[in-house]
């Protein structure tokens, strides 16, 4: 489904009506429902994301309530990701656009453009046909992401990063904002530590979120079964990745077991999806 | 009257034989002129072989001189028609027959002594090719012509003692090589090498399983990581890991390097595999080899040794690309308009690169500076067909500083016990490809590897499963099987089993954003 809809349209999102400057008309394409826009979370973050990122993203998508939507930013790195996994965890995402309706900004990103269509998801934008994306228009589309949630999780984020930018519009619009805790060695926390300090809310689990939209931890049945899928018990690699990303010498170190069966065992492992590579690290996936 | 002497003239590493024909004739002015298509270093010959002439006593007899170098349709070069030149001119001053069945060679210097000319071995190849018993060569050349065996090579020191050779007064004995030609120490100097022990190498035991793995069975690898991490010091110290060169290989190498004179004096077969480490800056003709006569580039040079091409993002895109057909096919063809020639150039490619433009990305002492956008332009310059072509993919990690300073030497694995088990897997692997006539698993085409590698249920569903999840090509299947062939040489095994295919999937890993 293609269109566009206008300020006056009954069907133009409501939380987005209240912020101070609505953009006039939206373009849309994919599924455009009053539903989408109940229960909107807004995820941020840097372009730049780590692994920690990635495990953020994992561990808090996977009890949110499939009532939830994900609205974020298209753009590498946490947007993409949180697109992503808000795909594979069956929650619906409204990816908003810094460019033209039509237009597949970054370009490599193609398949997730497709994949969000396909699932079910809604790409926004306020302007149209193949409109480049500008500096002008990226802050632009940040008061979009705010201003169609209720809330906004802030999952990694240096001192001066638009993810900042798009959390205080929020705090201003009267909208909760939320930040996971981060490692203090890292340039990616420093930006949280601000926010957390003046507004926003410290949170290490999806459950806060469900509650603060009012769905009660209780409620939300498929997170045991999502969680305990696929675990494989007691395998110890996979156990103790689970705690912090490992470099196969390390791991090799850890276990004292020589190399070419660590290699043979961690193919296994992310063959059938348990673990991944990023930079060198293992890590485990949250399954 | 007229005299002829043979000698030979390259084109590529093709040698074929050429009539050098001196013709003094009564008539005409004095002089000396050499026809046949010479280039500059052969016109020059002339005035050397004149001087030469002079500084012994000699005297070039007053008439005009021609000299031929036949088949004169081809373009001769180089420095060494000196010595047939001047063999030539004695015989017809002194009167006295050319010797049969002979081959001269060699460099004339003013004082009349011989230098030493690169390319004897090419010489001596082609004259137990086509039936010449006996090679006239300069003195320092002696060892290197005589590496080929079966025909007697006279060392010439100076214009002097060819004259009372050909004389009859005191005749020149043929080299005989008394000294084993094993010993090729003098090489490893001429070669740099740094001679590191993979003992000395602290930590890194993934990098270190995927050397032992290249060595055994002559595959390619990239190393990524920061700045810092050991990337050169490994490569440097595969070389201890690599088996001698075979007679075959030897010969093949030697005659590179004879054509390009990177032989030493006093040196004979290579026994050693080369180690080239082109700088970044090297031009595309630099790497493939070229010019108006076509010379060997450094990939030719690295013909069964490794070419370490560190900060491989740095190198031109040309560059890089050029490299495509030669990693496929083991040669290179350089086409001029007259003619082509080719070179050999199966080398392994040993490579190494930062993952972004700082050095940083991934590196957990240091944050990365760069943007994204930077990185993705940056990782963009190898991906593709060039990463494709390359069979293991390893990120290399910095050792923590405190194993650093700990570490012990001690217990390390040796060079040498590493050694052993690439040598134990190289002979099965020419059991199993001599028929083939190829020596190593990652030479072998794609009909080789489904009649060599063939595969259980078990791992071929592994190997189906992974190439989905990795998204891997049809390219990498095959070199997953290759590289698990190799994995299984090692550990001894005759078919490929699960373990083996799920570690050869491991140096594939991502190293890229």
């Amino acid at each position: 489904m293609e269109g566009e809809v206008n300020i006056s349209d009954f069907s133009y999102p409501k939380l987005l009506k209240e912020i101070p400057s609505p953009p006039k008309k939206i373009y849309f394409k994919g599924n455009y429902c009053p539903e989408i826009f109940r229960n909107c979370l807004a995820v941020v973050g840097s372009r730049r994301m780590s692994i920690y990122g990635v495990k953020v993203i994992e561990k808090i998508f996977s009890v949110l309530s499939r009532e939830i939507s994900v609205v974020s930013g298209f753009m590498s790195g946490v947007d993409a990701e949180s697109h992503k996994q808000a795909i594979r965890f069956g929650l619906k995402t409204i990816a908003v656009m810094p460019c033209g309706i039509d237009y597949i900004h970054p370009e490599s990103q193609a398949d997730l453009y497709e994949n969000i269509l396909k699932n079910k998801g809604l790409i926004l934008s306020e302007f149209p046909g193949n409109f480049k994306p500008k500096t002008w228009t990226y802050p632009k589309r940040n008061r979009i992401v705010a201003g169609l949630s209720r809330a906004v999780l802030v999952i990694e984020a240096s001192e001066k990063s638009g993810s900042l930018i798009t959390a205080r519009m929020a705090n201003c619009y009267g909208r909760e904002v939320f930040v996971v805790p981060g490692s203090i060695f890292s340039n990616l926390s420093k930006g949280k530590i601000q926010i957390s300090n003046e507004f926003a809310t410290n949170i290490d689990s999806g459950f806060y979120i469900n509650s603060f939209f009012g769905f009660k931890t209780g409620d939300i049945k498929c997170e045991s079964g999502r969680e305990g899928k696929r675990s494989p018990g007691n395998n110890k690699i996979l156990e103790i990745l689970k705690n912090s990303p490992m470099t196969i010498d390390e791991l090799s170190e850890y276990f004292s077991v020589d190399i070419p069966k660590l290699n043979a065992e961690l193919t296994l492992l992310s063959v059938s999806g348990l673990v991944s590579e990023s930079e060198g690290k293992f890590y485990a996936c949250q399954s | 009257m007229l005299v002829k002497v043979n000698s030979i003239a390259n084109r590529g590493i093709q040698t074929f034989g050429v009539d050098v024909e001196i013709n003094v004739s009564s008539r005409g002015l004095p002089g000396l002129e050499i026809v046949g298509l010479p280039d500059k270093s052969v016109d020059e010959s002339s005035d050397r072989v004149k001087t030469a002439f002079q500084n012994c006593g000699l005297k070039v007899p007053g008439r005009k001189v021609m000299i031929n170098l036949a088949p004169a349709d081809v373009h001769k070069e180089g420095s060494f028609y000196d010595l047939p030149i001047a063999v030539g001119l004695i015989c017809v001053i002194l009167n006295v027959k050319v010797p049969d069945k002979a081959l001269f060679f060699g460099e004339l210097s003013f004082d009349g002594s011989l230098r030493h000319t690169k390319g004897s071995f090419l010489l001596a190849l082609y004259a137990k090719e086509s039936g010449y018993d006996k090679v006239f060569v300069p003195a320092q050349c002696v060892k290197e012509a005589s590496s080929v065996k079966g025909i007697s090579v006279y060392g010439v020191d100076t214009l002097d003692s060819i004259i009372k050779h050909l004389m009859g007064q005191k005749p020149i004995s043929p080299f005989l090589d008394t000294a084993p030609l094993e010993s090729s120490q003098d090489f490893d100097k001429f070669q740099g090498d740094d001679n590191l022990d993979m003992s000395e190498i602290i930590g890194q035991e993934y990098a270190k399983r995927a050397l032992e793995i290249c060595a055994a069975g002559g595959h390619n690898l990239i190393m990524v990581g920061p700045p810092g991490s050991g990337k050169t010091m490994m490569a440097k110290a595969l070389v201890s890991v690599l088996p001698e060169l075979n007679d075959e290989e030897s010969i093949e190498v030697t005659k590179i390097y004879s054509l390009v004179g990177k032989i030493p004096p006093d040196c004979g077969l290579f026994k050693k595999r080369p180690f080239r480490s082109p700088h970044h800056t090297i031009s595309y003709a630099g790497m493939i080899g070229g010019g108006n006569i076509p010379m060997p580039g450094e990939i030719t040079l690295a013909h069964r040794g490794v070419l370490f091409m560190d900060e491989f993002s740095e190198f031109t895109r040309s560059v890089l690309e050029s490299l495509r057909q030669p990693l496929e096919s083991g040669k290179i063809t350089i086409s001029r308009s007259r003619y082509s020639v080719d070179f050999p150039s199966k080398f392994m490619l040993v490579a190494s690169s930062n993952p972004c433009p700082c050095g940083h990305y991934g590196d957990p002492r240091k944050e990365c500076t760069c943007s994204e956008r930077k990185i993705r332009s940056y990782q963009a310059k190898l991906s593709g067909p060039i990463l494709d072509r390359i069979d293991l993919h390893v990120n290399v990690m910095p050792v923590d500083r405190n194993k650093l300073f700990n570490g012990s030497f001690g217990e390390k694995e040796t060079s040498k016990d590493i050694l052993n088990r690439v040598l134990k897997a190289r002979e099965i692997q020419i059991k199993r490809l001599g028929n083939e006539n190829i020596f190593f698993n990652c030479e072998m085409s794609n009909s080789q590897v489904e009649k060599y590698c063939k595969l259980k249920e078990d791992s071929k569903r592994l190997l189906i499963q992974a190439t989905e999840r990795f998204g891997l090509s049809a390219r990498t299947h095959f070199k997953l099987m290759k590289v698990a062939r190799t994995i299984a040489d090692i550990d001894g095994a005759d078919n490929i089993d699960v373990n083996h295919i799920a570690e050869a999937v491991q140096y594939r890993s991502k190293i890229f954003l």
